[in-house]
């Protein structure tokens, strides 16, 4: 009787011991060398939604792929298949049964982001001279440079999603997720879009899709396609 | 008659169309009302829920009727809420619940569980907050903005239409009702309903051999690929249970239409034993009892079949008044870009009843939704909202064990010369392999994912 005592008590110190002290979190840090030529064997599930040049469509449903930093790619890749990012089409295509382990990840986000981009990306509705357009300046220069670039380059090692040449229906889209609470986003975007309205957001991203893709990135003409798709 | 829901018997009677014909043949025929059961004039007092509202909450915001739970009044409901949480929205179905007809062939030769076709329509209601009511729906008053149910009568602020196909069994020569309702129990085409599915897979699993014919329409049918599909499908499971079978493939078209590089390949590499594919047959009588399906030349004799004959849009539209006549699928009169009944901004029609000649299909019908959502949304709203193309994502299987398939994306674009839509930028994979057979499944799970729990 003394014997199961002892045994219930500890067993009570165990578990409150567990509850006052939680694990702390941990990190795994893992490195993989990309590897392209794989990279474009990966693409062809992606390719079967994103078209082979991945350059995303005017109207918005499809981001602008090519050209993207891959960092970002990852980024994106990552939150999706583990649901933190919403997208209940393409979760269960970057699910490691369909698209494989990190390394696989790694390679296409390789692939993608050597593409050349699409130089009909579309542009907002206020061009250069408009009003609306030095709005939109002033408002991406105070609330959005920091982190994406003067220029919307975005930032390869902090995963800052490059915003020069993305199609201005998909932005737009995207940032007024954020500012509705329907897609995650960290700290420092969460509390700039909560200072902007949307129209706000609207001429600020204006202002980006107006800027100009360094020609080298750009593929020759809107009739490119992706010869490795031959 | 009082009612509550505020309208005359016979206005319910003209507009619905339906009673008009057959209460006055009840009342002729009728007997004693105790020993019947039946009410004053002999008509069975059920009827009288037809003229009450339907059990709802009352409206708490713009009421939207969608009828029809298939892939497109889904996807409607849920992104109608999603694009203006304010809207009251109501799915109606004549069904108690889903079966998922894409993924259905892989199914038929033991690919993919049952489970993950079958889908509850409460989940979808429930985790999208809107309401769902099983009724079949009898009729349309637009004049007084109301849809008579046989669970009674629901007023709109606006409605969604997207009843989907019926079989049209007159363009294969089988004109009399009944003929037809024997066709279509004897042999299934399989792209309505989940019993025709039920059917289908025991006739594959208890054929022993001969000869199995199986039937591609001509016209917009629904699902371009899924004929082809379906022949291959069965092909690879009589082949690997080494059955002495045959497929014969009648084809109403001059050639494959969709993918034609891929099946055509797999028909003669992997199925040359088992596949018989015979285009341009134009099919112009079925013998039932017979078991001979004929065209002009010749007269095909079978062991089992599954006949797929032309599609058009649901019977209702016509029924309802709002069907347009010259429309070789007889399919909805709307606006092309709006999709809204010509004349009637309150009423739309989506999904596989639009008069667009998009591919009919699944994917086709959810990202059309989600754009016809935000069309009402902006309407109620006074907002324009730019037309976009919808897309449609396609997966074909073309082996099994392991499952081996193909792919079509494809998107739309306006020809302003020609006054009609024509494809635009399409990206096809006609190379048959596994990871083709894996993304198909992340297809469907995506889909019904979208549809029913996120």
């Amino acid at each position: 009787m003394k014997g199961r005592f002892f045994l219930l008590l500890s067993g009570l110190l165990l578990l409150s011991g567990a509850w006052a002290d939680a694990p702390a979190k941990m990190k795994i840090v893992l490195e993989f060398q990309p590897d392209p030529l794989n990279g474009r064997k990966v693409f062809d599930v992606c390719a079967r939604c994103h078209m082979p040049e991945a350059w995303g469509n005017e109207d918005g449903t499809y981001p602008q792929l090519a050209g993207q930093h891959a960092t970002v790619l990852l980024r994106q890749l990552m939150e999706i298949r583990t649901g933190q990012r919403a997208n209940a089409l393409m979760r269960p295509f970057v699910q490691e049964r369909t698209l494989g382990g990190y390394q696989n990840l790694v390679d296409v986000v390789a692939y993608i982001s050597r593409l050349p981009m699409d130089p009909a990306y579309i542009r907002g509705p206020w061009s250069e001279g408009t009003p609306e357009y030095d709005k939109g300046r002033q408002i991406y220069t105070a609330h959005c440079a920091a982190c994406h670039g003067p220029e919307g380059e975005g930032n390869a090692q902090g995963a800052v999603p490059r915003l020069q040449g993305q199609h201005y229906p998909y932005t737009r889209r995207q940032a007024i997720a954020i500012k509705r609470g329907q897609r995650r986003a960290d700290l420092a975007m969460q509390a700039v879009v909560s200072q902007l309205d949307e129209h706000e957001l609207e001429l600020a991203l204006n202002y980006v899709s107006q800027l100009e893709v360094p020609k080298t990135d750009l593929a020759p003409t809107p009739n490119w396609r992706n010869p490795d798709f031959k | 008659m009082s009612d509550q829901a505020g309208f005359s018997r016979r206005r319910f009677l003209q507009a619905s169309g339906l009673l008009a014909a057959s209460a006055p043949a009840l009342a002729a025929e009728s007997v004693r009302p105790e020993a019947s059961g039946k009410g004053e004039g002999g008509v069975p007092p059920a009827f009288a829920r037809l003229l009450r509202k339907a059990d709802l909450p009352a409206p708490r915001g713009a009421r939207v009727v969608v009828v029809g739970a298939g892939w497109s009044g889904l996807s409607m409901a849920k992104y109608l809420k999603l694009q203006n949480p304010d809207f009251d929205v109501v799915l109606v179905d004549r069904q108690a619940s889903f079966t998922s007809l894409p993924l259905s062939n892989p199914w038929l030769v033991g690919e993919i569980s049952m489970d993950f076709l079958c889908h509850s329509f409460f989940d979808a209601a429930r985790n999208h907050g809107y309401l769902f009511l099983q009724a079949t729906v009898l009729g349309l008053d637009r004049e007084a903005r109301r849809v008579f149910t046989d669970a009674g009568v629901i007023g709109y602020d606006y409605l969604v239409l997207a009843p989907g196909i019926d079989y049209d069994y007159e363009r294969i020569g089988v004109e009399d009702p009944v003929e037809q309702q024997l066709l279509a129990q004897r042999y299934p085409g399989g792209f309505v309903n989940a019993s025709e599915l039920l059917t289908i897979r025991r006739k594959i699993q208890q054929f022993r051999g001969g000869t199995f014919l199986l039937t591609v329409p001509d016209g917009d049918y629904r699902c371009s690929a899924a004929p082809y599909e379906r022949a291959c499908t069965m092909a690879a499971w009589f082949k690997h249970n080494g059955l002495p079978a045959k497929i014969l493939l009648l084809d109403m078209n001059n050639e494959i239409k969709i993918m034609k590089d891929g099946f055509a390949r797999a028909f003669s590499e992997l199925y040359g034993d088992y596949i018989e594919y015979l285009p341009s047959s134009l099919i112009s009588s079925v013998d039932v009892a017979g078991r001979t399906v004929s065209t002009e030349f010749d007269d095909y004799r079978f062991d089992d079949a599954v006949i797929y004959p032309p599609i058009r849009g649901a019977r209702m539209l016509e029924e309802a008044g709002i069907m347009n006549p010259h429309s070789p699928e007889k399919t909805a009169n709307t606006d092309p870009f709006r999709y809204h009944v010509i004349g009637d901004e309150r009423v739309y029609v989506t999904g596989d009843s639009r008069s667009q000649p998009f591919s009919r299909g699944g994917h086709t019908a959810n990202s059309e939704a989600r754009y016809v959502a935000e069309v009402i949304a902006g309407h109620a709203l006074g907002r324009e909202v730019a037309w976009r193309s919808p897309q449609t994502m396609c997966f074909s299987a073309i082996d099994i064990r392991p499952m081996r398939a193909i792919s079509l994306i494809t998107f739309y674009r306006y020809d302003e010369v020609k006054k009609d839509f024509a494809f635009d930028r399409t990206h096809a994979v006609e190379q048959w392999d596994e990871v083709g057979g894996r993304a198909s499944v992340a297809w469907a799970e995506g889909l019904f994912q979208d549809m029913f729990y996120e």
